[in-house]
């Protein structure tokens, strides 16, 4: 080793250690008031080391000296951006580019190389150029794949260039360190991608982030399981069901195992085992709007024009099922699956516990259905509506959402009126006792959503009364009875937008504006279907619907905008307005046939 | 009517510090106030004009921002509604002086003081009259919490011992910070007075812990009960006062508001840390599709989630500082101040009746 040979590289070795212990262990410590001071006297060792390094003749080592100059500038790059000094940084890290250049793609460089270009990808993030911060860590990533394909044998890692031979690392221990670098890159490739809204693209990268978290033993099982948890919701929204689930089942395996680790001195505070339930209660959140994504949306691929199941359809789809499930999904699964065998295992048995195709009837709706209500069990565990009262509530919704769903696949309507009875026995109480001077918009929901129960378990009686013969008087006081009910809600939620002074607000604004028009619909309607005996007060109930429907005919009429948000129901509140007031005068003729 | 639960947005231009705007006019001022609604940056190459509801200038007294913001929010938190006065803006900014008041005066009287005694001030004004007209049938308690919300963590600055309180909800009372000491009021001046113990609390944290002060938010909230007795019916209203000194903007820069920056993975190995904030924005892109976000928000957004497009009055005062040496942050918070008037509740009422008219 030319100059620098024998006790005096051993030195320089020494300072470059120093220079590295200051500025990642040291520079922690740093008073506020002087924060880069230790990062300041690992610059001075690192410009000492390269001043020596200089000093040394050129020649049968050119290759060694400027691997070695290499790892300087990095080191240089990376202290001059950690202590804002971006432009110097940006200086040495492309150096250090330039002189590992023609080595880039050899064991003793390669890992150094993609570590300099995740930090010249940080830089220009940090100038808000995110493109060219991109083009680096594309870069890098490439340069991965080709050393891997052309060697693959595990690299130098960049501290070595000062170590002395006998304490270098490990084949495993490089490797180790290699493969984080490179997991970095994707890292900082997903967060790229976020900021360049390429949605798909940042999802898949966290994905495989995860993926080599898992594989290289890099993680904090908690916080792997939330992400993954997480990613699942992502999958979600795009419908892909097969994903979602397999990050759930992931999340819910390595969680376990954060529950089983033996927690270091077992001194855990009761905090940490408070967060530890959260967490896990949140896990279960993500697995209920699994099921009821799931469920809904093979109610919409199922449902005709009116929202109930159609049967051709169901057989059309049965059988398309048949055809591709094999195929398709086996082609797919090999890209996203987590883990190393014994933990592959595990998630495929948790897996194997809910579907992840489309129920098309009632029994496979059913079994995911049970799957969803144990989670909101196991989340209402720790979400109890004493100190959790959004929360609590959010799963007590989703609980019904999942009956809702659940009975459109029943077929007896006497059953299907009960899952609804249950819905109002969950929804109802917790109606009543909220308050909506804090909680306004959950109320305006569990009184809009009680409301629509009502309404259309008053549907199902009056539907089964129609198979009667005759209505009977137990039936019609039903009838009766859940009109008034759905009446009532959609009063109480119309009710929640007047002003402090009861005055119902002259322009309803977007966000409730389809709502509270469906409601007066809805009651318009309901009038119309209360049964009485009692003309007069028929002639009444007739009287109220008309307002109501005259109420959407005016508000349209008056904000031309508001039509496109209930076109159907104006359509047929216009009908009603026409056809009431002659059905009204018939009945006033029949009440009092002599004038 | 619509006016009441929009957020209302106001700007106060605090005078330039000593020497900057005398030496050289008007050259080192980075904007210009054009009316009581707009202002006008001197940003390069186009000038940027902003619109608030309302906008005060150097020269505006203490009096009249308070008449102009914050009246309208004491009265109807005697009406039962609650209300949120928060004051925004960078470090110097002038976010103290707008709610507090000079800060050497101890003085409650002083002519300079600010919002919050003049809110004081206003509310037992207001309670004073209705107890005289409504007689003995009506009866008032007042009480007040004041907590401070550091690095995700609540301290109670009403007892200095305590640490790391906790965030509930109550089905009636809506959240509140657990265990926090509430105090009870019977006039202007005490409630000043616990203020001020409180915030000398936030002071003397500030140097022993090495935290300063501005990177901490300080909530002061006072809860109105009111009593009236009906023959036998008793009605009971309960509303809450939040007046909320927020964290210098400029030390906000770590949180979702961030540019472009990437976070960096730390030295140990498990710590990508932002690998959730990202998958977070990615599922809150989301296409309408029912999911769970595993990420709470912060501390202070769910202590006044209510606030933030709720039925509660909210008024964000947005302070700024005219030099042109703070152009930069001054475009933020008047960024942020815009953005803010657009701020709602995220939640809708789900209505889903397709296939249900017939």
């Amino acid at each position: 080793m030319a100059a620098v040979g024998g006790c005096g590289w051993a030195a320089v070795c020494e300072k470059f250690r120093t220079a590295r212990t200051l500025s990642t262990v040291e520079s922690r410590k740093d008073p506020e008031t002087d924060p880069y001071r230790s990062k300041y006297s690992a610059r001075a060792l690192l410009q000492e080391v390269k001043q020596l390094l200089s000093a040394a003749e050129e020649g049968d080592e050119a290759r060694l000296l400027a691997v070695r100059r290499a790892v300087l500038e990095y080191e240089l790059g990376v202290n001059h951006t950690d202590t804002e000094e971006l432009s110097a940084g940006e200086e040495h890290l492309q150096r250090c580019m330039q002189l590992l250049e023609p080595h880039r793609l050899s064991p003793d460089c390669v890992s150094l190389y993609i570590q300099a270009q995740n930090n010249l990808g940080i830089l220009w993030s940090e100038r808000d150029k995110i493109k060219t911060a991109q083009t680096y860590l594309e870069s890098a990533e490439a340069l991965y794949n080709q050393y891997m394909k052309e060697d693959g044998n595990p690299p130098l890692d960049p501290s070595e260039h000062f170590m002395a031979e006998e304490i270098q690392l490990t084949d495993q221990e490089r490797s180790k360190r290699f493969e984080k670098a490179y997991t970095h890159t994707l890292y900082y490739l997903a967060q790229v991608y976020q900021h360049l809204e390429m949605i798909e693209k940042a999802a898949q990268y966290c994905h495989t982030t995860l993926k080599r978290q898992l594989e290289y033993c890099g993680y904090h099982p908690v916080e792997w399981a939330l992400n993954a948890a997480t990613l699942s919701q992502y999958y979600l929204s795009k419908q892909c069901f097969m994903e979602s689930r397999h990050c759930l089942a992931a999340a819910s395996v390595i969680f376990s195992q954060a529950g089983q680790v033996p927690s270091a001195e077992d001194n855990e505070t009761e905090q940490d085992q408070q967060d530890l339930r959260q967490r896990k209660a949140e896990i279960a959140r993500c697995w209920i709007k699994y099921c009821l994504n799931l469920l809904q949306s093979a109610q919409k691929l199922l449902e005709d024009n009116i929202g109930e199941l159609d049967p051709d359809r169901q057989l059309e789809l049965k059988a398309q099922r048949k055809k591709e499930e094999d195929e398709k999904e086996k082609g797919r699964k090999k890209a996203v699956l987590f883990g190393m065998s014994d933990i592959c295992d595990s998630v495929l048995a948790m897996e194997e516990k809910v579907s992840s195709v489309y129920p098309l009837d009632f029994q496979e709706a059913r079994e995911i259905f049970l799957v969803g209500q144990n989670y909101v069990q196991e989340a209402k565990e720790f979400f109890q509506v004493d100190g959790y009262v959004t929360d609590h509530i959010e799963i007590v919704q989703d609980h019904s959402a999942l009956f809702k769903v659940l009975a459109f696949f029943e077929e007896d309507y006497e059953r299907r009126c009960k899952m609804h009875k249950r819905r109002i026995d969950m929804l109802e109480p917790i109606c009543s006792e909220l308050n909506p001077q804090y909680y306004l918009l959950i109320s305006r929901q569990l009184q809009f959503e009680l409301a629509d129960t009502y309404y259309k378990m008053m549907d199902l009686k009056v539907a089964i009364g129609n198979r009667l013969e005759e209505l009977d008087s137990h039936t019609i006081k039903k009838i009766n009875s859940l009109a008034q009910f759905a009446i009532k809600y959609y009063e109480l939620f119309l009710d929640s937008l007047r002003n402090p002074d009861k005055v119902f607000p002259e322009v309803l604004k977007e966000d409730v504006l389809r709502p509270a028009m469906v409601a007066k619909f809805h009651i318009a309607r309901l009038y119309g279907k209360l049964i009485t005996s009692d003309s007069k007060k028929q002639l009444e109930n007739m009287q109220t619907s008309l307002e109501y429907y005259t109420f959407l005919v005016d508000y349209c009429e008056k904000y031309p905008d508001a039509v496109r948000a209930i076109e159907t129901e104006l359509e047929l509140s216009k009908e009603m307005v026409g056809l009431l007031p002659t059905k009204m005068e018939r009945l006033r003729a029949k009440l009092c046939p002599f004038i | 009517s619509v006016e009441g639960d929009a957020i209302k947005v106001c700007v106060r231009v605090r005078p330039p510090s000593e020497g900057t705007s005398l030496s050289n006019g008007h050259q080192g001022l980075c904007l210009s106030v054009l009316s009581s609604k707009n202002i006008r940056l001197h940003s390069k190459p186009e000038p940027k004009i902003f619109t608030f509801d309302y906008v005060a200038n150097m020269d505006t007294t203490q009096e009249s921002v308070f008449s102009t913001v914050a009246k309208n929010i004491v009265e109807s938190c005697m009406n039962g509604y609650n209300g949120t006065i928060f004051a925004y803006g960078q470090t110097g900014s002038g976010k103290t002086f707008t709610m507090m008041g000079p800060s050497e005066s101890g003085n409650f009287t002083h002519s300079l003081r600010g919002v919050i005694p003049r809110s004081f001030e206003y509310l037992f004004f207001l309670i004073e009259r209705e107890k005289e007209k409504a007689g003995s049938g009506k009866s008032f308690l007042c009480k007040c919490s004041f907590i401070e919300i550091y690095n995700e963590q609540i301290f109670d600055l009403l007892d200095s011992a305590s640490a790391g309180l906790l965030l509930r909800e109550h089905i009636n009372k809506g959240v509140f910070v657990d265990g926090a000491v509430e105090q009870v009021l019977s006039s202007a001046a005490e409630a000043y007075q616990v203020l001020t113990m409180g915030w000398r609390n936030r002071r003397v944290a500030s140097t022993s812990m090495n935290r300063e002060s501005s990177r901490s938010h300080a909530v002061f909230t006072v809860t109105v009960e009111s009593m009236e007795k009906n023959n036998e019916v008793v009605n009971i209203r309960s509303s809450l006062l939040n007046l909320v000194d927020l964290a210098g903007s400029e030390r906000q820069k770590d949180t979702h508001t961030a540019g472009m920056r990437l976070k960096e993975a730390g030295n140990i190995n498990r710590s990508l840390s932002c690998l959730s904030q990202v998958m977070t924005a990615l599922v809150d892109i989301g296409n309408g599709k029912q999911r769970h976000v595993c990420y709470r928000d912060s501390k202070l957004t769910f202590l006044l989630r209510d606030s933030l497009g709720g039925n509660a009055k909210t008024c964000i005062i947005a302070n700024v500082h005219p030099g042109s040496r703070c152009f930069g942050e001054t475009l933020s918070t008047l960024n942020f101040a815009q953005r803010a008037k657009l701020i709602k509740n995220k939640a809708v009422v789900n209505e889903d009746t397709q296939g249900n008219v017939s």
